[in-house]
C-alpha cells in the first residue's frame, strides 16, 4: 500500500483520476475552472494528509466537502457580484467530450437526473468506485448507493426511450 | 435489465472533459509550497467550537437571564409601589408586594429537545485535521418550562434549533 506523499509519480495517479474528478466536481460547481480549483485543494490535501491511493473514498469525500464549501462562499460572492455588476456571463463548459448527437443527448439526459442519483452515477461509471467506497465517501448505505444507481440508468433509459 | 446494461456500455463511452494542463502545474507548485511550509507530522489538535451549539447555549441564557430581570422588576416596582403609597390605604398593595416578592420564585420544571429529523451529510476534513469527519445535522424542537410552586404560574419558552456534529472516523 503506497501513500500519496511517498508516490513517485503522483502525475500519473492524478491524470487517471482528473477526469472523474473534475466531472464528480462538476456537479457542484459549474464553471470548468471552479472545478479544477476544487479538485486541485482536494488533492493537494489529500496528498499533504499522507492517506493512502487506495482509499478513493476518502478523496471524493473531499472533493464532495470542498465543493460544497465553494458553492456557499460562490452563491454569496455572486449575489454581491449581482447587485454590484446586474448580470453574470452564463457560459458553461460542456462536461464531457461528445463524438455524436447521440452521446450528447446522453450527457444532457444526465444533467437532468436529481443530484443524489447522479453523483452515485458518476462516482460508478467514470471513476470506478465500487458500492462500498461509494457508500463510504456518501455516508448512505450499499444497499442505497446500488439502487440510486439502478434508478439512475432506469431514469437514462426512459428518456433516451421514449415509449 | 439488458436495457440497463446497454445504458452502461453507452455511459462508459461517454469521455468526461479532460482537465488543463495548467492544473498539473498548479498542483505541482501547491505540493512544492506545502512541503516548504508544513512538516510531515500530524499537526495537534485544535480545539474544534461547535458554533450552533454554541449559539444556541448563549440563546438559552439570554431567556434566562430576560426572565430573571423581568422578575427584579417586578419586585422593584413592589417596593416603589410601598416606599410612595404612605395613605392607610396603601397599606394592602403593601401586603400583597411583599407577597409577591416572597412568592415570585420560578423553578425549572422541565426542559425537552426533540430530534425530528437527523441527516447524515457524508464524510468531510475540518479545519485543517487530517482525520476525516462525519457530518451529522440534528433538527430538533427545545423546550424549557419553568413553575411557580406557590401560584401554580408557568413560563414555557420553546424555539427550533438545528445543531451539526462532527463524528470522527476512525480506521481504514
Amino acid at each position: 500500500m503506497q501513500n500519496l506523499a511517498s508516490h513517485e509519480d503522483w502525475k500519473s495517479c492524478f491524470s487517471e483520476v482528473a477526469p472523474g474528478l473534475l466531472l464528480f466536481a462538476r456537479q457542484w460547481v459549474q464553471s470548468a475552472a471552479d472545478a479544477e480549483d476544487v479538485v486541485q485543494e482536494a488533492f493537494v490535501k489529500f496528498w499533504r494528509r499522507n492517506h493512502k491511493i487506495e482509499n478513493r473514498a476518502l478523496l471524493y469525500a473531499a472533493v464532495r466537502s470542498i465543493a460544497l464549501d465553494f458553492i456557499r462562499r460562490d452563491s454569496r460572492r455572486a449575489r454581491r457580484e449581482a447587485t454590484a455588476v446586474g448580470g453574470t456571463d452564463d457560459f458553461i463548459e460542456p462536461q464531457f467530450e461528445f463524438e455524436d448527437d447521440t452521446q450528447r443527448a446522453l450527457a444532457e439526459a444526465i444533467d437532468f437526473l436529481p443530484c443524489e442519483q447522479r453523483e452515485v452515477l458518476v462516482m460508478k461509471i467514470w471513476n470506478e468506485l465500487t458500492f462500498a467506497e461509494i457508500a463510504g465517501a456518501l455516508g448512505i448505505s450499499q444497499n442505497t448507493a446500488a439502487s440510486r444507481y439502478r434508478y439512475a440508468l432506469a431514469a437514462l433509459r426512459n428518456t433516451l426511450q421514449p415509449q | 435489465m439488458n436495457d440497463l446494461s446497454q445504458i452502461e456500455k453507452e455511459l462508459r463511452k461517454l469521455r468526461p472533459a479532460r482537465p488543463s494542463p495548467i492544473l498539473f502545474e498548479r498542483i505541482e507548485e501547491a505540493m512544492i509550497d506545502c512541503r516548504a511550509v508544513a512538516s510531515p507530522a500530524r499537526q495537534p489538535e485544535r480545539l474544534r467550537y461547535n458554533w450552533l451549539s454554541l449559539g444556541f447555549g448563549l440563546a438559552a441564557a439570554a431567556v434566562l437571564v430576560l426572565f430573571a430581570a423581568v422578575k427584579m422588576e417586578r419586585q422593584e416596582s413592589g417596593k416603589e409601589i410601598a416606599q410612595t403609597s404612605r395613605e392607610p390605604e396603601a397599606a394592602p398593595l403593601l401586603n400583597r408586594a411583599r407577597k409577591s416578592t416572597s412568592t415570585d420564585k420560578f423553578v425549572p420544571a422541565g426542559a425537552t429537545r426533540l430530534v425530528y429529523n437527523t441527516r447524515d451529510e457524508g464524510l468531510q476534513f475540518a479545519g485543517g485535521s487530517g482525520q476525516p469527519l462525519r457530518r451529522m445535522r440534528y433538527q430538533t424542537h427545545e423546550t424549557w418550562q419553568w413553575r411557580n410552586p406557590t401560584t401554580g404560574a408557568s413560563l414555557r419558552v420553546s424555539y427550533p434549533s438545528e445543531e451539526v456534529v462532527l463524528i470522527p472516523v476512525s480506521g481504514q
